[in-house]
């Protein structure tokens, strides 16, 4: 098995206990190429429950039902194409789908503008292609390509970021379900169980607008920002737990007060008005997600382990929410000292040393 | 010795009235109870005709005022509509059983709502609880926990449970016994639970009079809801003399249309149906092939609809829909899709993942524009009557939908066509509507005219709405008919009325309802209110609507005969009064110039009236001195628009009223009454300007900053054209032409010239 040495495990070795429980408690039927039942799938992510005396995690909450369609679109051999603002899990949810469907997320094309049709098909081995001509054994096959081979499940982040033609590539894959290498005079067909998991960035509208042809052969799910205080603490406070054990970051987990006040003032700079709805306030530039006020998080939990006393401090956390809601220094800036006086300030005393340590920094 | 057969039903459920056929059909009965009021066992037989169209309801209402109703709403799916019907075809009879409607007006007194809704629904009698102990388990708190065990909303879980049963035996038991269930589960408050067992008693009764009077007990068959079968097995039947001791009020009842929009809106939590289209398609579906067409029927309605507003759908989208439904339906365990499965996978494929894109197409699929149907000779109200054979009779029949729609009227009489009926076409219709607004009957809107000064053109908008027919129903008190209806609220109200300006629009409403009785009874009731002493402006508003019903009568062909007298009587009583109006403050000032603006629009309007008489009298306001000033300035005004005074009565007046020494305010005052009127013969008037220039220039610092104040104002609403002819008015006084100061003003401007335009800034008319 893998060096347990590495950053970030692929989420079917960090998970594999969860996966190996669920699959030997499988009652359902199969899809071919699947390993378990969409029904464990579903288990699998929203979690919550014992199955064989493991514990299974949730690994997405919120919206139960968006899940479930994501799920049963793979089932229909469609394409997914999951859609939503930054940090709304869409790339983790398309890892744990594929890390639950074939117990391998790592079949990955990374959309960029540098992307080129070659990373979706196929691209040669120059000095052998040179030495032997075209042959099997020069081909670099790109994941697409070797998930249609193994009928699995190939991931594309961040489409939108691709250009058109990249983009167009996909079409004739998904329509046809085979992939010609004129070279070598052959078609590849796509085994039964193969599909693919899209995922798109509602802020990257218009960068690189996908085709309605493109669209047509995806099924689109879109992810909506947690809809409530509660999930979204849930899903900070779970996070959090998880990355420090990953990171060993040498302090301790963050008070309930914290991760509180974290996610309040996220709340409310992305929702534009107090939680009570009572003020009105001006948003941030950047998008202030869920995902960023983990890693926020688990910053300051770095900062504290690492130059503090192990325990998050005021202190740490101000300079955290200065680097997390700041990122554009004219107007944010504004924003976050007009939130600060307006707000934060009239909190009370629970809030005072963080709004004290704030001020600190904002002169 | 047999039971009589008791199916359980939910209300509202094309299963149930599926699957309740099939069990008629097999059992063969020779009476069949359902569960409704059971006065009211005539109202069956118009559900039955031929050209009854579903939705509808029956309605019951109280006699006296405040009128309370009581519904009874069916939709072709309904399991009762479809018992009936069954019965009918069948030559079966059939019989309600529940508590007659007098009694369950009775039961709830004072309530005050316009419908009772629950009886609509026997499962979810839960309308608001009236005791404030509420208990824990209320049937509410066991659909809720239903919901939270299941992850889904209450009609998915009955629609994926229940409806998609498909042995009729098995849909039977199923339900019986998730009635059973619930009933053991729930405490209701205990004015719920003593309302059920009275009414289970009130069934049980009605069985055994069928008991007794023949028919074989097996050979009864009942239907009613489910929440009731075990009631219906352990209560006693109700006595004689219980039965005579139950409340009851004194009530009618009868037929209406309804609509599936109020019945998506309007029904209960629990027995809820919230989509009325789509479960016609259920029932659509059931009666095609089963269930399984469901899909199918819905998805590519949806996709016809989506089309019509306007969107591309391909087939393709409607395929992957189809199949995406069938996986999710299946990850939850049935076998077939149910409403949210459709809807998210249609969503998912047509929508582009957001909801929002389909819901145009998915209101008109799910919820649905129909609305109800009943044949002419309907036993209804006869204001019912009156209104539907009106809106033959005036053509307004395609009006009678539920999307709005707009209509123009033109009231003039059309010279081209034979009849006088169609000639006044338009008349009439107009007079139909504005009766239906007196009547308070929401079924036209009359929208503000276009154009003002037109006066046979008005505007309407027009929606068929249950809650209409409602309103409808409950005029009956008052009348046979709209008309009659009409009049007895317009003289209701004239009766009530306390002042003149109120009876004048009553005698307005009842002119433009084309009703010349009720208005000649409001101008008694005004022509007594007038006696008494009134503002100003209240007898001049009131002789000005009257003044419209004269000029513009025959339009309307009304006679206005009998109006004259009374203008003449407020007329004069105006102008007697004007003069000690026209002594007022500065606040109270506008009103006054407003009634003189209406009163001389009065006069020049009606020759009855005397000229003399008015113009001595604002010739005597323009004189005086110890008046209101604008008061004065605004009789000027209206003199010199009638060419009553000439150039150099303005010039005198001008230099009297605005020389050195009268104190700003009245001044300027009286300038800001002159320039209340004719406006373009004010600009047109050099000298007038030269006057008010040398005025100006005359004042020292204090004094000019008081006059701004008041000068500001009556400048205030002039047209920026207007105030531009000023501008050149006043150039050309002091020699400066256009063509100079354009040229000053596209320098660039100094730095002293900044400073004076900065300190300016800081000037605030509040200091003054």
């Amino acid at each position: 098995m893998a060096d347990k040495n590495v950053q970030r495990l692929p989420a079917e070795e960090l998970y594999q206990k969860e996966l190996d429980a669920l699959i030997s408690a499988e009652t359902d039927t199969i899809p071919t190429g699947w390993r378990m039942s969409p029904r464990s799938v579903l288990t699998y992510l929203t979690g919550n429950v014992k199955v064989k005396g493991v514990d299974i995690t949730p690994k997405y909450m919120g919206n139960r039902r968006l899940v479930e369609i994501a799920i049963a679109t793979l089932v229909t051999d469609r394409a997914l194409l999951l859609i939503g603002e930054p940090g709304t899990a869409k790339s983790w949810l398309s890892e744990h789908l594929t890390a639950a469907v074939n117990g391998d997320s790592t079949k990955v094309v990374q959309g960029t503008a540098g992307t080129t049709e070659e990373h979706i098909r196929y691209s040669w081995n120059y000095a052998m292609l040179i030495a032997k001509g075209p042959c099997p054994e020069a081909m670099v096959k790109s994941p697409v390509y070797r998930a249609m081979e193994t009928g699995s499940i190939a991931r594309v982040e961040e489409i939108s970021r691709c250009a058109s033609e990249v983009q167009d590539a996909l079409i004739s894959i998904l329509s046809e379900k085979r992939l010609s290498v004129p070279e070598l005079g052959l078609e590849v067909p796509a085994a039964k169980g193969f599909s693919v998991i899209a995922t798109a960035n509602t802020r990257d509208k218009g960068v690189n607008d996908m085709s309605a042809a493109l669209k047509r052969r995806f099924n689109i799910v879109v992810l909506p920002t947690p809809s409530d205080m509660e999930t979204e603490l849930d899903i900070v406070r779970t996070r959090v737990a998880q990355l420090s054990n990953g990171l060993d970051l040498n302090a301790r987990q963050p008070d309930e007060d914290t991760v509180e006040k974290v996610v309040t003032i996220f709340r409310e700079l992305r929702g534009g008005a107090t939680l009570d709805g009572k003020q009105k306030l001006k948003t941030t530039s950047g998008v202030l997600s869920t995902a960023e006020a983990i890693s926020l998080l688990a910053n300051s939990m770095a900062l504290a382990g690492s130059f503090g006393d192990g325990r998050v401090s005021d202190g740490d956390l101000a300079a955290a929410l200065q680097g997390a809601v700041v990122k554009d220094e004219e107007n944010d800036k504004v924003t976050w000292k007009e939130y600060l006086e307006n707000v934060m300030k009239k909190r009370g005393h629970e809030w005072l040393p963080l709004y004290r340590a704030c001020r600190e920094l904002n002169g | 010795m047999g039971t009589p057969i008791l199916f359980g039903v939910r209300h509202l459920s094309p299963a149930a009235a599926y699957h309740l056929r099939r069990a008629l059909d097999a059992a063969q009965p020779e009476l069949v109870l359902v569960e409704g009021p059971s006065d009211l066992n005539d109202q069956m037989k118009w559900l039955c005709h031929p050209d009854t169209q579903f939705p509808a309801a029956i309605m019951a209402y109280t006699k006296e005022a405040p009128v309370r109703t009581i519904l009874w709403p069916f939709a072709i799916y309904s399991p009762e509509a479809q018992a009936i019907l069954w019965a009918n075809e069948h030559k079966v009879e059939c019989r309600f059983m529940d508590l007659p409607s007098s009694v369950f007006l009775g039961m709830r007194p004072g309530s005050g709502e316009a419908t009772a809704g629950p009886v609509v629904d026997g499962e979810a009698v839960n309308d608001g609880p009236d005791d404030h102990e509420e208990p824990a388990q209320t049937m509410e708190s066991i659909y809720r926990r239903l919901e939270t065990l299941t992850d889904e909303d209450h009609d998915t879980f009955w629609e994926r449970t229940f409806e998609q049963i498909e042995g009729g035996p098995d849909f039977h038991q199923a339900n019986n016994t998730f009635g059973r269930q619930l009933r053991t589960a729930s405490v209701d408050d205990k004015r719920h639970m003593a309302e059920t067992i009275v009414r289970e008693a009130h069934m049980k009764r009605v069985m055994q009079q069928a008991v007794d009077s023949g028919i074989p007990e097996e050979k009864i068959f009942c239907v009613c809801g489910s929440f009731h079968v075990a009631g219906l097995e352990e209560n006693q039947p109700m006595t004689d003399e219980e039965e005579k001791a139950l409340p009851r009020a004194d009530c009618c009842a009868t037929l209406m249309p309804y609509s599936y929009y109020r019945l998506s809106s309007r029904s209960g939590y629990g027995a809820g149906n919230k989509a009325p289209a789509y479960f016609e398609l259920l029932w659509d579906a059931l009666n095609r092939g089963g269930p399984g067409e469901t899909a199918y029927l819905y998805l590519t309605r949806l996709a016809a609809a989506h089309r019509k507003a306007g969107n591309l759908t391909s087939s393709a989208e409607v395929i992957e829909a189809v199949r995406l439904a069938d996986t999710l339906a299946a990850m939850r365990g049935s076998k077939y899709p149910t409403l949210s499965d459709l809807r998210d996978a249609s969503v998912t494929t047509m929508g582009h993942g957001s909801f929002s894109e389909l819901a145009l197409a998915a209101a008109d699929t799910e919820i649905g524009k129909k609305i109800g149907f009943l044949p002419e000779g309907v036993a209804r109200t006869s204001v019912q009557e009156d209104f539907y054979r009106q809106l033959k009779e005036l053509r307004l029949e395609k009006f009678r939908t539920a999307e709005l729609q707009r209509l123009d009227l033109d009231l003039r009489e059309k010279l081209n066509v034979k009849s006088e009926q169609a000639a006044l076409g338009d008349l009439r219709r107009s007079f139909f509507l504005h009766r239906l607004r007196v009547l308070g009957v929401h079924f036209a809107n009359l929208l503000p005219s276009r154009q003002d000064g037109v006066n046979w053109g008005e505007y309407w908008e027009l929606r068929w709405t249950p809650e209409a027919e409602i309103e409808i129903v409950e005029s009956a008190l008052m009348g046979e008919t709209i008309e009659g209806a009409a009049a007895f609220a317009l003289k209701e109200r004239a009766d009530n009325s306390g002042s003149i300006a109120e009876a004048a629009a009553i005698f307005q409403d009842a002119f433009l309802c084309g009703m010349p009785a009720a208005a000649a009874h409001a101008l008694s009731v005004l022509q007594g209110l007038s006696v008494d002493s009134a503002a100003i402006s209240e007898v001049a508003e009131t002789a000005s609507r009257l003044s419209l019903v004269v000029r513009y009568g025959d339009l309307r062909r009304f006679d206005p005969a009998p109006v004259i007298p009374l203008i003449k009587q407020l007329y004069l009583r105006s102008c007697l009064t004007l003069t000690d109006a026209c002594v007022c403050d500065a606040k109270a000032a506008p009103e006054v110039t407003r009634a003189m603006d209406q009163l001389n629009a009065l006069q020049l309007n009606h020759d009855f009236l005397e000229e003399a008489r008015w113009l001595d009298l604002l010739t005597g306001i323009s004189d005086r001195d110890d008046l209101n000033t604008r008061c004065s300035g605004f009789a000027m005004a209206i003199l010199l628009e009638r060419g009553k005074a000439d150039e150099a009565l303005l010039s005198r007046e001008v230099a009297r009223r605005l020389s050195p020494g009268v104190p700003a305010d009245l001044g300027a005052g009286w300038f800001e009454g002159l320039a209340g009127k004719n406006r373009y013969a004010l600009i047109a008037r050099l000298s007038l300007w030269r006057q008010l220039d040398d005025y100006l220039s005359g004042l020292d610092d204090e004094t000019f900053r008081r006059a701004l104040v008041f000068l500001r104002r009556a400048f205030a609403d002039f047209s920026p054209s207007e105030k531009n002819d000023i501008a050149e008015n006043l150039g050309e006084i002091w020699g400066v032409s256009p063509q100079q100061t354009a040229e000053v003003l596209m320098n660039d401007i100094t730095e002293t010239e900044q400073t004076v335009l900065d300190s300016l800034d800081e000037f605030d008319f509040d200091d003054i």
